[in-house]
Parts: structure tokens; C-alpha cells; sequence
């Protein structure tokens, strides 16, 4: 074995049980701030569980040839808001005004099926805000074949903000889960200086300059932050995939498991660990600090 | 070369003492007694860049000790070793840890050095087969041992120990004698601060030099053993 002690991971060396102790609790911290993250990002807040039941319905006129209203729907699928966009013919429609009205049958009797077709617009769970449902009710609402289409612009905007109110409130708690964190984290880091005071005071009499123990410190809080961050939602995305395979009823919420493993919530989850790097090391800086001058 | 000019030091509210000359030569061993309060350890602090002195200044190698840049007082204290007067010690600590810490703060000690290291020095001071030991439940002399042998580990080239002799017990002068020579024939300076000196050592030293409160001895070592002076 050749390893030179240095003063990397010197309070590894020095304390090793309290760190120990340290990281298994920042671990499974990380691990639940990770699965609630990663809620957050796939939900959006209420964003999906509104873009899931809200719906633009494009009412066509009547005598629109269905090959003309499949087009339509595909064009409209085209536009960049819009998730999907389906053509429900005059039948379909009539079958769907029968199971929510039921024992209305003689209505057709009397002149035939007064259902016209339409098209189901769904909108895109992050492009559900008022300028994307405009920009889609817009683009449709000059075509010929449409007769009316439905936005619910009286009800959206209430709909949207009680999105929006829910969306920061998700990411409010979720910040101050992550203050918490560096709060608790300080004190961790200010308890071990004070524990290992005596120590950094031989070596800073021995020649060894301050800065650079807290440096070293500090350095090797935002590795062990970084990983213990990549861990912990590594972990808390395995629950939140198991959760939503055993438990289908979630992913109207929450969205598909799959969406765990899209570039932009991976890219999510490594910022999130470059971010609890940052907050480790100055949880070291400032920790040590506050020792050193006898701080709370 | 340690020189100490026209040094001065306040304490509680007086003058303790007040233009002192100090001159300690390279590979020599050098005793300094002085009655209790005199302010020997304040002394070993001044000369280790601790504690800067109300007057006067000090220069090791020609170089202002507290008027020269910082990154230099940074290297002298790197290069000194120190074994305290022993207080209060820390529960939680080993004789291995000791020398872990003192490994960290040389820096350049390696891992299979240090233990094979370790345990030649703990014999050498009489203490085999204690890195595993609580300092904590340590005799004083024990715990002075340890931290002597914990302080060679860096093989530091200037030692600094306070009441080490006192400490350590009359059984142990004889190694301690042994010790403090080979390291000055090794080319290393040793300053001791103790309130007497050991009887033998000051017949052998010879008449000592009265500067202020204090008196300095110089260790006889074989001149012609002395690395840097022979040839």
C-alpha cells in the first residue's frame, strides 16, 4: 500500500464514525428529495393532472367528409402545444352522448343523428398555458369545416393560475425541504469542527495554512454531497419508478415511469447534485467557520 | 541558525523580560531552564512563529521570523516539531491517531512508512506495541513518549519540547540523553525548556550562558559526527 495521507477526506481520517453517521442520514434525506423532485418534474405540479382532463373540443359542421376531418386532426396534431388530436366521427360522438346520457335514444328517432363530428384536441402537460390553448383555439377556429371550437375560455384562466399556485407550492416545499438540508448540514459540519478542533490546530501550528483545511474540507463535502445527492435519487427514482408500475392510478398524476429515463430529468437529477455539492462545501465553509470564531 | 534579538514579552499586565539575545546553532541540542513562570513556554512559542514577541524579533536563517512574508513563517513552522507541555488530553484519541495526525501534517509520509515508522518509534521510546492505546488512560510520562515519537515521525528538522525531561521520568533521561544527540549528529536542532536541568547533563554541557531568567545549555555532541560541520 502506498497511499500518502494527504488532506483530502481528512475529516474521514480523523472522525470516521460520525461522518459515517452523517452520510447514511444525508443519504436517505437525498433519497427522498430525490423521489420528490423528480414528482415535481414529472407532474408539474397539477400540470398533468390538469393537461390529463382538459381536452379542446372542435366542433366540425356539418357534412364534413371524414377523410377532410382526419387531415384537419392531423394538421392540428402537428402544432407544437397539442399532444394528440382525434377525429371522432358523428357516430362515435352520438355513442359517447348516449353513455353520458343514457335513455335518450328517441332523440334520434325524431330526425336523425343530431351529433356533429369533432375533434378532441389534448394539450402537451408543459405547454398548458393560456397562450398555448389560444395559439391552437386560433389556428382552428378560420378553418371552413369548423363550426365552434370549445376552449373553456371562461374557466381556463382560473384553472391555469390554480395550476400554477399548486406547481410553486410543490417547488416551495420542496425548497425549504432543501434549506432544511443546508441548515442541518451546517450544524453537522460546525458539530465535527468543533469535534476535531484540536486536531486542525496542531496541523495549522505545524505549517499547514487554514484556508486550504477548508479548502480540502470543503472540497470533499461537495464530492460526498455530489455523490450522495446522485445516489439518493437514483434510489428515490427506483421507488418512484416501482411506485407508478405497481400503482397505474399515479401515472394520471405523475406521468409514465418511462419519462424517468428522458434526457431533460436526468439532466434534472445531475444539476440537482451539482446543486447539493454547492450547498455541502459551503455548509463546510460556513460550518467551519462559524467554529472557528465560536459561532452558533 | 534560531537568533533571537532584543526579545520582549507582556504578560499580565507586566513586562515578563525584556532584550533577550538568543542565538540556537543548526545540529546542536540546546537546554534552556528557568524557574516556573518564567515564561519558557512562552519562549518556545516566539521561537516556532506562535506568538509574536512585544519586542525584538526573531530570524531563522537570516530571515525575519514576524517581519518577513507569511509563506515563509508557514515553512518554519512545517519544518518544526513541538511536544507540548502535557494538559488536558483529547478522550477520543490513540497513540495511532497521534501519529495519523502528525503524518497528515507532514504530508509526505506514506501509508506503510508511517506504521512500520510507528512502531519503530514506540519502541525507541519505550512504549512497544501501544498504537492501539487511549491517550486518555496514558501516565503523563507515557503520554509525553508518545507524542515525542508521534513528532519524529515527520522527522521534523527543528524540535521544540517543553518539560519533555521533567515529564518523562527519571528512567528514561539515559534514552532521552541518547535520543536528543543522534538527532543533533543527525544535523537537527533540539531546543528543551524544563524548569532544572538532569544533574549528569549539566556537568557534561559545562557552564551555561545566563540570558535574562533563563540559562542555555549546549548538549555536547561530537563535532566530528555533526553532518554539515564535519569535513
Amino acid at each position: 500500500m502506498s497511499e500518502r495521507p494527504s488532506l483530502w477526506w481528512i475529516d474521514w481520517r480523523l472522525s470516521r464514525d460520525s461522518l459515517v453517521r452523517e452520510a447514511i442520514g444525508r443519504f436517505l434525506f437525498f433519497c427522498f428529495l430525490g423521489f420528490a423532485l423528480l414528482s415535481l418534474l414529472l407532474s408539474g405540479g397539477a400540470s398533468r393532472f390538469l393537461a390529463d382532463r382538459y381536452a379542446i373540443t372542435v366542433v366540425l359542421r356539418a357534412g364534413v367528409p371524414p377523410a377532410e376531418a382526419e387531415g384537419l386532426a392531423r394538421k392540428a396534431a402537428a402544432l407544437s402545444p397539442v399532444r394528440s388530436a382525434v377525429y371522432r366521427d358523428p357516430e362515435a360522438a352520438w355513442k359517447e352522448f348516449l353513455r353520458a346520457y343514457p335513455g335518450l335514444d328517441p332523440l334520434r328517432d325524431a330526425g336523425g343523428n343530431p351529433m356533429p363530428g369533432y375533434i378532441e384536441i389534448r394539450i402537451r402537460p408543459d405547454r398548458l398555458t393560456g397562450d398555448d390553448v389560444d395559439l391552437v383555439a386560433s389556428a382552428l377556429r378560420p378553418v371552413p369545416l369548423v363550426e365552434q371550437v370549445l376552449a373553456g375560455d371562461e374557466w381556463l384562466p382560473r384553472l391555469l393560475r390554480a395550476g400554477r399556485l399548486a406547481l410553486w407550492g410543490g417547488w416551495g416545499i420542496f425548497g425549504v425541504f432543501l434549506a432544511g438540508f443546508f441548515l442541518v448540514a451546517r450544524l453537522q459540519e460546525r458539530a465535527r469542527a468543533v469535534a476535531l478542533a484540536a486536531d486542525f490546530a496542531f496541523l495549522t501550528e505545524r505549517g499547514v495554512p487554514e484556508g486550504r483545511l477548508a479548502f480540502f474540507r470543503a472540497a470533499a463535502a461537495a464530492v460526498s454531497g455530489f455523490l450522495l445527492a446522485a445516489a439518493g435519487t437514483a434510489a428515490g427514482g427506483g421507488a418512484l419508478f416501482l411506485s407508478l408500475r405497481k400503482f397505474p392510478f399515479l401515472e394520471g398524476g405523475i406521468g409514465p415511469p418511462s419519462d424517468l429515463l428522458l434526457p431533460r430529468t436526468v439532466a434534472a437529477a445531475a444539476l440537482f447534485s451539482c446543486g447539493a455539492a454547492l450547498l455541502s462545501a459551503a455548509a463546510s465553509l460556513l460550518g467551519g467557520r462559524a467554529a472557528r470564531s465560536g459561532r452558533k | 541558525m534560531i537568533e533571537g534579538f532584543r526579545l520582549g514579552v507582556c504578560s499580565r499586565g507586566t513586562t515578563l523580560w525584556d532584550g533577550l539575545d538568543f542565538a540556537f546553532g543548526d545540529a546542536a541540542a540546546w537546554f534552556v531552564t528557568g524557574p516556573p513562570s518564567s515564561g519558557k513556554t512562552l519562549l518556545l512559542s516566539i521561537l516556532r512563529g506562535m506568538r509574536r514577541p512585544d519586542a525584538g524579533d526573531v530570524l531563522v536563517s537570516g530571515e525575519s521570523l514576524y517581519r518577513g512574508n507569511a509563506a515563509l513563517a508557514r515553512a518554519w513552522r512545517a519544518s518544526c516539531g513541538h511536544v507540548p507541555e502535557q494538559t488536558v488530553p483529547d478522550a477520543r484519541l490513540t497513540v495511532g491517531d497521534l501519529f495519523l495526525r502528525s503524518a497528515l501534517a507532514g504530508g509526505g509520509v506514506r501509508e506503510s512508512d508511517r506504521k512500520d515508522r510507528t512502531d519503530r518509534l514506540l519502541e525507541m521510546v519505550g512504549l512497544p506495541g501501544a498504537s492501539g492505546w487511549r491517550v486518555a488512560e496514558l501516565s503523563i510520562s507515557e503520554r509525553t513518549r508518545s507524542c515525542l515519537a508521534a513528532e519524529l515521525l515527520r522527522g521534523p528538522k527543528v524540535l521544540f519540547c517543553d518539560g519533555v525531561i521533567a515529564a518523562a521520568g527519571v528512567p528514561f533521561w539515559e534514552m532521552l540523553w541518547g535520543l536528543f544527540r543522534a538527532l543533533a549528529r543527525e544535523g537537527n536542532t533540539v531546543v528543551l525548556a524544563e524548569r532544572r536541568i538532569p544533574e549528569r547533563w549539566a556537568l557534561a554541557a559545562g557552564d551555561p550562558e545566563p540570558v535574562g531568567p533563563f540559562r542555555v545549555y549546549r548538549l555536547p555532541c561530537p563535532a566530528a559526527d555533526v553532518k554539515g560541520e564535519s569535513g
